[in-house]
């Protein structure tokens, strides 16, 4: 897969076991071996990538699986430079994972602000099969969701609810911000420009 | 065990006298290797001394010990110290709470234990058991290597009825391997080293020193969440694969123009700035490895690239692009490694190392590239064929009454052995022909003369040792061969593996 193939970086950060593999693993190939394989972390970060469709215009979401292990952490700017859209997956039934989120919307905010902040709640078949595992509040994620302006989903890679909806709703926010920004940045050229360099510097 | 020992007081002769094999012709041999050529037992084990600062008393003993009786030798490593504190140590354990793993029989009865604690006694990692449950025992074991160390010294090693323990401190680390098989001392500290490196291969040593520079009491297991099945896994793997104990890496037999192919492949479509190391590699062994012309690899770094890829089943479901630091090439620093599967039953595993953190989609299309030349003159084919087959029986070497052996080329750093047939095939004997390799790697390497032939007659086999300035071999016979028809043979068998040299050893060194 070529680099310049991809239209739409997008990662995924979390803790680790917040279920961030089996997403990718369930919209890229649409499965879930989660009942049958013994959990397996991610070494590094993995890269897989998507074709869609979105009113008719084809796009490839180039998605990178991040480890969520803590010894990668300083290292993870690599993996998330230059990210279009991140996904922050945490798990219904973990309130630490919750917390861990609020890193990562940090370390997007100081490092990568053009990044779309998407928040993904996991494993909701089992909440849903048990009210009781629930861990997170709904209310509080929703807050916090608000508060950085991001979405929030939640999903389930078991049962396929919510992920399809949640990687079209990237493409579709991309595909309107590249339109909208193509058109602001002929308007504002003359008298942005400047304010403009140093931002672009950041990311390259 | 020690049936071995009895019988080797009557059955064993050293000799520095050589075979009449020519050793310009060490099969294997190659001008242009490609790994370093592997620092003999003696130089890796001078080497962990060296790492451990303090006294190193014992050393001269086992270095002088002219009657160098094998195991025995190690006893008399045994310090005064060591013995007081041992008897205090199984003083303490059955007092402990019954509920603690220590003293379910099934964690008493694992042959061998490794376990990583820090300096401030926290406990990071257990073989068997939860590290969690052995706060108490490692908290002994801490406190045993201090003790010592308050006075001057170094506790390396300690024996307890048929246990042997031996500790390594390095970088804020204390490892200490226990054993109750044929693991020799300098075996397990060897070990302890790979334990060690494994270690600094997914944090860096100065990561590691900074940490705990930075916090005594710290936690390490944060650091290494993730990492434990990569432990788990060499140390199995040190039990079954002799490679680890020879410092040599074992390559799939293929055909030498496939071999070329398949390191064209690489040369020709992964020629970018900054890759340094392109790889292939498949259960264990390797196919092809092609580096920048300045730098070589160590097989022990090779060996924990391997450990790396058979333990992580994620690589199979993805390009995966991870940070990987080899002790050996830089301890202080990572390379950045595009991993990748070739084949769709995910046996053939392509690695490309380099330190460019940015060229993952550059790698990633040398890939593609390299799988499709590859595809194109079959060479995953043949691949896959020789996996498929054993590599080669006992038989085919045409030799009356050998069983087994391990041939290592010492400036290449590979060996070969055969596959392992009747009597050698459920996992006991299996074991215990490791064991008669390790016993007689020991004694070879160990005794106060530099032995260059060991013959030893044991109870169900014969072992003969060879080292010479070329290669090491190790060989097992029937029982009743004499040393002179065993060095017959070995002489017969060292003709045979060089006239099959070309497949099983990689004699060219390929360069970018
Ligand atoms: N029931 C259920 N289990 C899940 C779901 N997602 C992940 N898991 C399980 O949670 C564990 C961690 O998932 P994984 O995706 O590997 O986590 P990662 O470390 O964030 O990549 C695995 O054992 C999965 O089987 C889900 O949607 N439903
Ligand atoms: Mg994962």
């Amino acid at each position: 897969m070529s680099g310049n193939k991809v239209d739409i970086k997008v990662v995924l950060l979390g803790k680790s076991y917040a279920g961030k593999t089996c997403l990718v693993e369930r919209y890229l190939h649409e499965r879930f071996n989660g009942e049958t394989v013994p959990y397996q972390n991610t070494i590094g970060a993995a890269f897989g990538a998507k074709k869609v469709d979105v009113n008719g215009k084809k796009i490839v979401l180039g998605i990178w699986d991040t480890a969520g292990s803590e010894r990668y952490e300083s290292m993870s700017r690599i993996y998330y430079r230059n990210a279009k859209a991140a996904i922050l997956c945490f798990d219904l039934t973990d309130k630490s994972s919750f917390d861990r989120i609020r890193f990562w919307i940090g370390e997007l905010q100081t490092h990568e602000e053009a990044c779309k902040i998407y928040i993904c709640a996991t494993k909701k078949d089992i909440i849903d099969a048990d009210p009781n595992t629930r861990d997170v509040n709904e209310k509080e994620a929703q807050a916090l969701a608000k508060d950085v302006m991001a979405e929030l989903y939640e999903t389930s890679s078991k049962t396929g609810e919510n992920i399809n909806e949640l990687f079209m709703a990237i493409a579709q926010y991309y595909l309107e911000t590249v339109k909208t920004t193509e058109v602001k940045e002929d308007m504002i050229y003359l008298n942005e420009v400047k304010k403009r360099l140093p931002c672009s510097c950041k990311s390259t | 065990m020690s049936d071995l020992k009895e019988a080797e007081h009557q059955n064993t002769s050293e000799s520095s006298d050589q075979g009449e094999f020519l050793e310009e012709n060490a099969p294997g041999e190659s001008e242009n290797p490609m790994l370093i050529a592997s620092d003999s037992y003696e130089n890796l084990n001078y080497e962990i001394l060296d790492g451990t600062s303090t006294a190193q008393r014992q050393t001269p003993n086992t270095e002088s010990n002219e009657t160098s009786t094998g195991e025995e030798s190690n006893n008399e490593e045994q310090t005064e110290t060591a013995n007081d504190v041992a008897k205090k140590k199984q003083e303490i354990v059955p007092v402990e709470e019954d509920h603690d793993d220590v003293n379910s029989e099934h964690w008493r009865s694992q042959s061998k234990h490794i376990f990583i604690l820090s300096e401030a006694g926290k406990p990071i990692y257990s073989r068997h058991g939860s590290e969690d449950k052995l706060v108490t025992i490692m908290g002994v074991m801490q406190a045993l290597v201090s003790f010592v160390g308050d006075a001057k010294d170094s506790l390396r090693c300690m024996i307890a009825g048929d246990h042997k323990f031996v500790f390594l401190v390095r970088d804020h680390l204390l490892l200490v391997g226990v054993s109750s098989g044929m693991d020799s001392t300098h075996q397990i500290l060897l070990q302890l080293t790979y334990v060690y490196n494994q270690v600094i291969s997914v944090l860096t040593q100065s990561t590691l020193c900074k940490i705990f520079k930075q916090r005594r009491n710290y936690d390490l297991r944060r650091m290494l969440s993730g990492a434990e099945k990569f432990f788990d896994n060499l140390i199995n793997l040190m039990d079954s694969e002799p490679g680890l104990l020879l410092g040599a890496v074992r390559c799939l037999p293929l055909d030498g123009s496939v071999r070329e192919i398949i390191a064209q492949s690489i040369v020709q479509h992964a020629k970018i700035k900054d890759l340094v190391f392109g790889l292939i590699i498949t259960n264990n062994q390797l196919i092809a490895l092609v580096r920048i012309k300045k730098y070589y690899l160590h097989p022990m770094d090779l060996h924990l690239i391997m450990n790396l890829v058979n333990a992580s089943e994620s690589f199979k479901t993805a390009e995966s692009w991870t940070p990987l630091c080899l002790p050996k090439f830089d301890s202080s620093g990572f390379l950045q490694a595009h991993i990748s599967y070739l084949d769709d039953s995910c046996n053939t595993c392509l690695l490309l190392l380099t330190v460019d953190r940015e060229s993952f989609f550059t790698l990633s299309d040398c890939k593609s590239k390299i799988k499709e030349r590859l595809l194109k003159y079959n060479a995953l084919r043949a691949i896959s064929d020789s996996l498929q087959k054993t590599a080669y029986g006992i038989q085919q070497c045409g030799i009356n009454d050998l069983r087994h052996f391990l041939y290592k080329s010492k400036s290449t750093a590979q060996y070969t052995s055969p596959e392992l047939e009747a009597p050698y095939v459920t996992q006991k004997e299996k074991d215990r022909l490791f064991g008669l390799y390790k016993y007689l790697h020991h004694r070879i390497h160990t005794s106060g003369r530099p032995l260059k032939i060991l013959f030893h007659v044991g109870p169900y086999e014969t072992l003969l040792g060879w080292v010479t300035q070329g290669f090491e071999l190790y060989a097992v016979f029937g029982p009743l061969v004499t040393k002179t028809s065993a060095i017959h043979a070995v002489n017969k068998l060292l003709r045979w593996i060089k006239r099959e040299e070309d497949r099983l050893f990689i004699l060219n060194s390929v360069t970018f």
